[in-house]
């Protein structure tokens, strides 16, 4: 591993890094499938030459997903795509990497944290688009549609040569992904059109991104295939029900308990 | 705040209210469910649950959480018709199942944050509610999301389905796909030994009395789990 560059990662505090290595490595145990994975694919490297930008919460879990996939050859960069979802430990072991250190982190470029703005927040996922010298992500990582609603909001105004204007906004989000979009237009004109086109495919993580995915396929304006994980069985038959009827009493308890 | 006892209403019975729901009930909660799909209330009937409007129970539950996906769920009319200290939080991925912009604008509520992610909304009357992670996902605004073990079987799918997308191009024309079911089996089957799971192997002759492979895909697709 090479060292990151300072400005290539944004996470809340480096010196986490060594407790998020300790709960990634109790994960990776508890994550059999991930790891059986890695093992199987760690000679053929099918993953080699893709450039994946994930935007998925920026968990210890999500942490052994994306070691997994730098495992299997893939050159990752990472955003959460929730503003209060980071878990900042995890994020820190992350760019700092299994071998790394605060001082010199070699991991991979991850930006975020928790309690991000919402500025913040689509600042993460452009940084997390953006590979230095300005390509972009062959394959999309997404969890609610985010990345690929970037890419395309930014092909649809860049075919139009403007974006609306961040007042006409419906929403504090939606002008904030104006403002951003208004602002790459001046910078480089054709920046999401030349991404989109290097895109091979996003594979998307929940029930609302895939919404948004078969509406885009309705509409004639999917730019790119997609797989919808959501309604793969192991995950919404499990992740969307086990995974919530533990965590959604975790999630009260520690809010209210006192 | 303890959970037992109290009455919980659980707004949507898809896969993620049917888990939230068996979640508050095993904390010993008394459960009511609102849905606006007839299948989804149905089952929530048969599982035990009472299902009624928002509406009707508005007044008397303590804890309520949105699953639903949609938005406009609990409004801030509705809010306010809560009993004082009421905890409410949602769990579906987007913030817009709460009206959190409708109740920063009821004239004199005042908000005070407890803890971050944890905020009290003082009506002018004085009652009190607790909006959990201003209305974003609480599972992962207020602990740290599902545990390991089920995220291994959602991330060797994604990474399942980032293999075929980057290598196999030509089966996937512009499109949205879900993960062959071979590939579903797969992942499942990756997580047996870890819990001590035993499998049946079917014989030749049950595989072809059901018209299936004796190393799968065993069901077709239409079924349902």
């Amino acid at each position: 591993m090479t060292s990151l560059n300072a400005g290539d990662f944004k996470v809340a505090d480096l010196s986490l890094a060594a407790f998020g290595r300790k709960e990634i490595q109790l994960a990776e145990h508890e994550m059999p499938g991930l790891m059986a994975i890695r093992k199987e694919y760690a000679a053929a490297q099918p993953l080699a030459g893709a450039r994946i930008t994930g935007s998925l919460h920026m968990t210890v879990q999500t942490a052994v997903l994306i070691e997994t996939l730098a495992a299997l050859g893939a050159d990752v960069r990472w955003c959460s795509c929730n503003i209060f979802s980071t878990q900042d430990h995890a994020a820190a072991a992350i760019a700092v990497g299994p071998n790394g250190t605060p001082e010199d982190p070699q991991g991979i470029p991850v930006f975020a944290w928790k309690g991000e703005t919402l500025e913040e927040y689509w600042w993460c996922t452009e940084q997390a688009l953006t590979w230095p010298g300005f390509s972009g992500p062959n394959m999309i990582l997404d969890d609610g549609g985010d990345a690929t609603l970037l890419v395309h909001k930014g092909v649809e105004f860049e075919k139009a040569g403007a974006a609306p204007d961040p007042s006409t906004a419906d929403s504090d989000e939606f002008r904030i992904i104006l403002e951003l979009l208004n602002r790459t237009l001046k910078e480089t004109p054709k920046k999401w059109t030349e991404v989109a086109s290097e895109i091979k495919g996003v594979t998307e993580e929940t029930t609302t991104g895939v919404h948004r995915l078969y509406e885009m396929h309705r509409d004639g304006n999917l730019l790119f295939p997609a797989i919808n994980v959501n309604d793969a069985v192991t995950k919404s038959k499990f992740d969307n029900k086990y995974g919530c009827r533990h965590s959604l009493v975790d999630g009260i308890n520690r809010a209210t308990t006192c | 705040m303890l959970i037992g006892g109290k009455v919980a209403v659980v707004c949507g019975y898809g896969d993620v209210g049917k888990g939230c729901a068996e979640s508050l009930r095993g904390q010993g909660a008394r459960v009511i469910v609102t849905e606006i799909d007839p299948i989804c209330a149905l089952q929530a009937a048969m599982d035990g649950y009472q299902v009624t409007t928002l509406d009707e129970v508005v007044g008397i539950a303590d804890i309520f959480v949105t699953t639903t996906g949609n938005k406009d769920i609990i409004m801030a009319a509705d809010m306010a018709k809560m009993k004082h200290q009421a905890i409410v939080g949602n769990i579906g991925h987007f913030d817009n199942e709460i009206d959190m912009a409708g109740l920063a604008k009821i004239p004199g509520i005042v908000k005070d944050e407890v803890k971050p992610q944890v905020h009290t909304w003082t009506f002018p009357d004085g009652k009190t509610l607790i909006v959990l992670s201003e209305g974003r996902l609480l599972n992962l605004g207020n602990a740290t999301g599902h545990p390991s073990f089920v995220m291994s079987n959602s991330f060797a799918d994604q990474t399942l389905a980032q293999i075929e997308l980057f290598t196999k191009p030509e089966e996937y024309p512009v499109g949205v796909y879900t993960l062959p079911k071979h590939l579903d089996e797969k992942v499942a089957r990756l997580h047996l030994d870890a819990l001590g799971v035993k499998l049946t192997t079917l014989t030749q002759s049950q595989a072809d009395y059901i018209g299936v492979n004796v190393d799968g895909p065993y069901k077709a697709e239409q079924y349902r789990y």
